[in-house]
């Protein structure tokens, strides 16, 4: 019983998301005229969230401990400092989401259907808070499926518009498939151990009458589901349809918050299954069952590669970014790949720079569409001699999203080389670096046409009102500011580096 | 009584599972599509079931009652996407739903 | 020696075989002399009009819908009404929530009228826009 109460505590975040999103439902009902307070209810809610995630900084444990009759006795969470990052990444996104949506055209149109907007968010952000924590086969599969069913429908959300509702298909069905692929997996697992919970299979896996081909198979499938949710290279072919497809908002919000539940997801259901010891310098050893490294550096070769130079004949900014964030999905398995945790260090300050940089692209691709009402390239043409403020912004953020120093972005890749060269994996980091320069261009090339193109009749005089001002400032200058003083992000990676575990 | 040998279960599973991933790679309705992923899904169940019975253990039960759930919620969210589709396009053909190219 | 699915399984060959050999049979000593009338779908009664596939209502999908999620969450209700005394008032209390959130979709339903059946709101033509047409027609002569 007091295990109960005490898996409450633990899971309070949770709790209070979930409560925001029944009173979202219930507003939603009771003021079915006038909808102009549930964004606020909704602000409010990620506000109390994020107090209770920072309020679990430094606690650990295991909520919802399952006695079975295996050795040791692990939960269906785990609550570690780790989790806490990544639930501070969700919350930070989400906020910045809502004040997109606030200024979002695209939305606010759909006056009626806003309260089930709110809801759905925080259906999303629900899943992902679950799996960032789950530790659980079971609380993956439904976490995964409680994330996805909420992003289907908001990826359709603008019904009214073809490519919308086609993103949405596209997304259920290739998202439909995965989550199968992975189940079917998730059953070879239980079926070989007779657990579902990841420590106890961590520990079950490392019998000898474990069918090596079986496991890999399994694990193959269980990898193809989450894969899809971090739009890893064979698994990534939804992303630039449905990037292009959705509401901006929600691009953003799946291009950040999305990637950063599905790595949680993944480092975890690595760390946690398949690191047998952890040495004093921090790499790891994996139980020898299933060959991780050459698959993670091959997905991740192919991923950034992919991405990369698909992206370079993109005219579609949404579609560039989708392209560019299945790069950077490359980048970031670079960081799992060398399996210490410097590796994860550098994943979690890419992240923290991840979340500024995209984000912001994105809100500029938004406010620029609020008024031009397309995502075209050539519709920036001189868009730096008629709208400075955003160009300026906007060629900031490509920058860093091309790993340039004065940004942040450099900073991010810098971590990210450092630990390929420290595990000697040089050869990795010239291929990360070579696709580095490729990204440049096409990166360059939305400059060049801000830029060296002479403003015509048709280019949109954008004067962002006073709030989209503040925001885009706000997250154009940490990514400058990080850039040269990357002391904070670099301390709070460490600090966050707890996986409960061995 | 005697028992059916566990690996019968577990051929019918994969069997139901590769006739489900052919069928979602082969058919071009989506609503076929989405009977083809119902089918993947229940073949997991069925391993899952077969799993649990044969282990003597519940948790594979559960997930199953899970499993149910989402697939209920899953089915429902594609239908009223289709539907949207289709008030769109008049087609549920996915070779015709298309705009979208390299 | 048989198992007990192998009588199964002989059962079910004989069964099959069975219908097989009737039906068999049936063919070979019945007389076969097809007239139109007795061709047609259903031999007596009405002519079918138009084709079997037409669309249905769309309503009838919304409340098909809504019917298969409430039927089958309610499997995740046995489980607790089999262990719920064994945890108090916590148990009894879990699952509470669980249904209030059920009753809380069933609201929102209810209250965005997707449980209204289409009632036929009959539109009586007005005069304009009978005018509008008749011109309409007379311009496109």
């Amino acid at each position: 019983m007091t295990n109960l109460y005490q898996s409450i505590l633990l899971i309070l975040p949770e709790i209070v998301v979930s409560s925001v999103l029944i009173i979202l439902v219930l507003s939603d009902l009771i003021f079915h005229k006038d909808k102009r307070v549930i964004p606020f209810i909704a602000g409010l809610g990620i506000i109390v969230t994020g107090a209770f995630v920072i309020n679990q900084f430094g606690i650990t444990g295991f909520a919802f401990q399952t006695s079975s009759q295996t050795v040791r006795n692990y939960g269906m969470m785990a609550i570690d400092s780790f989790g806490v990052f990544f639930k501070l990444i969700v919350t930070a996104s989400s906020l910045l989401i809502l004040f997109f949506s606030h200024a979002s055209n695209e939305i606010q149109k759909t006056k009626d259907r806003l309260g089930e907007y709110y809801a759905l968010i925080f259906g999303m952000i629900l899943g992902m808070f679950f799996m960032i924590s789950a530790t659980d086969m079971i609380l993956i599969y439904l976490s995964m499926e409680m994330m996805s069913l909420s992003s289907y429908v908001l990826a359709g959300f603008t019904k009214l518009r073809d490519r919308s509702s086609e993103a949405s298909l596209k997304y259920l069905i290739y998202g439909a498939v995965s989550s199968g692929l992975m189940l079917f997996g998730i059953s070879i697992v239980y079926g070989m151990t007779g657990s579902t919970n990841l420590y106890v299979i961590n520990s079950l896996i490392q019998a000898p009458q474990i069918n090596l081909f079986a496991l890999s198979f399994a694990i193959v499938l269980i990898f193809a589901g989450i894969g899809y949710k971090i739009s890893s290279a064979p698994f990534h072919f939804w992303t630039p349809d449905v990037y292009e497809g959705a509401p901006i908002t929600i691009t953003a919000f799946l291009s950040v918050a999305s990637k950063a539940a599905g790595f949680a997801l993944l480092i975890r259901f690595i760390k946690t299954t398949f690191v047998s010891y952890i040495d004093s310098n921090g790499s790891w050893t994996l139980i020898n069952v299933f060959d991780w490294k050459p698959i993670l550096i091959g997905i991740s070769i192919l991923t950034m590669t992919l991405g990369n130079f698909s992206a370079l004949w993109q005219d579609n900014l949404k579609r560039m970014l989708a392209y560019s964030s299945i790069a950077h999905a490359g980048y970031l398995l670079l960081g799992l790949v060398v399996f210490s945790n410097q590796g994860l260090i550098a994943i979690l300050i890419y992240f923290i720079v991840y979340l500024l940089m995209n984000l912001g692209a994105f809100l500029i691709v938004m406010l620029v569409a609020n008024k031009t009402g397309s995502e075209e390239i050539d519709d920036y043409n001189g868009l730096g001699y008629t709208s400075p403020l955003l160009a300026v912004s906007f060629a900031i953020f490509l920058i860093s999203l091309t790993g340039l120093p004065p940004t942040a972005g450099f900073i991010g890749k810098l971590y990210l080389f450092i630990a390929l060269v420290d595990a000697k994996m040089i050869f990795v980091a010239v291929i990360a670096l070579l696709n580095s320069v490729v990204s440049l261009y096409y990166y360059i090339r939305v400059l060049k046409h801000m830029y060296l193109v002479k403003p015509t009749e048709s280019t949109a005089t954008v004067v962002p009102s006073l709030n989209n001002r503040i925001l885009v400032l706000a997250l154009a200058a940490p990514v400058l500011i990080f850039g040269i003083y990357f002391a904070p992000i670099v301390d709070l990676a460490k600090n966050c580096l707890v996986i409960l575990g061995l | 009584m005697s028992s059916v040998p566990m690996e019968y279960y577990l051929i019918l599973s994969a069997f139901m599972f590769i006739v489900g991933v052919t069928g979602v790679l082969i058919r071009r309705n989506a609503i076929v599509v989405f009977m083809c992923i119902e089918l993947m899904l229940n073949s997991a169940n069925l391993s899952l079931v077969t799993f649990s019975s044969y282990l003597g253990n519940p948790i594979g039960q559960i997930f199953v009652f899970f499993v149910m759930t989402v697939a209920a919620a899953e089915a429902a969210v594609g239908l009223a996407i289709i539907i949207a589709i289709f008030r769109n396009k008049l087609t549920v053909n996915i070779d015709e739903i298309n705009i979208f190219k390299w | 020696m048989l198992t007990d699915f192998g009588k199964i399984l002989i059962f079910i060959i004989l069964a099959i075989v069975f219908v097989i050999i009737t039906l068999l049979i049936s063919k070979l000593i019945r007389p076969n002399r097809p007239t139109f009338e007795k061709q047609k779908v259903y031999e007596c009664g009405e002519n079918p009009e138009g084709s079997p596939w037409v669309k249905f209502n769309i309503r009838f999908y919304v409340v098909a819908l809504i019917f298969i999620i409430f039927d089958v969450e309610v499997v995740l209700l046995f489980p607790w009404a089999l262990i719920y005394k064994e945890y108090g008032i916590y148990g009894f209390a879990v699952g509470l929530i669980f249904l209030l959130i059920l009753g809380l979709g069933m609201a929102y339903e209810w209250r965005k009228g997707d449980l209204e059946w289409a009632r036929p709101q009959p539109k009586p033509p007005k005069l304009s826009d009978i005018l509008n047409r008749n011109s309409e027609t007379l311009n496109s002569n």
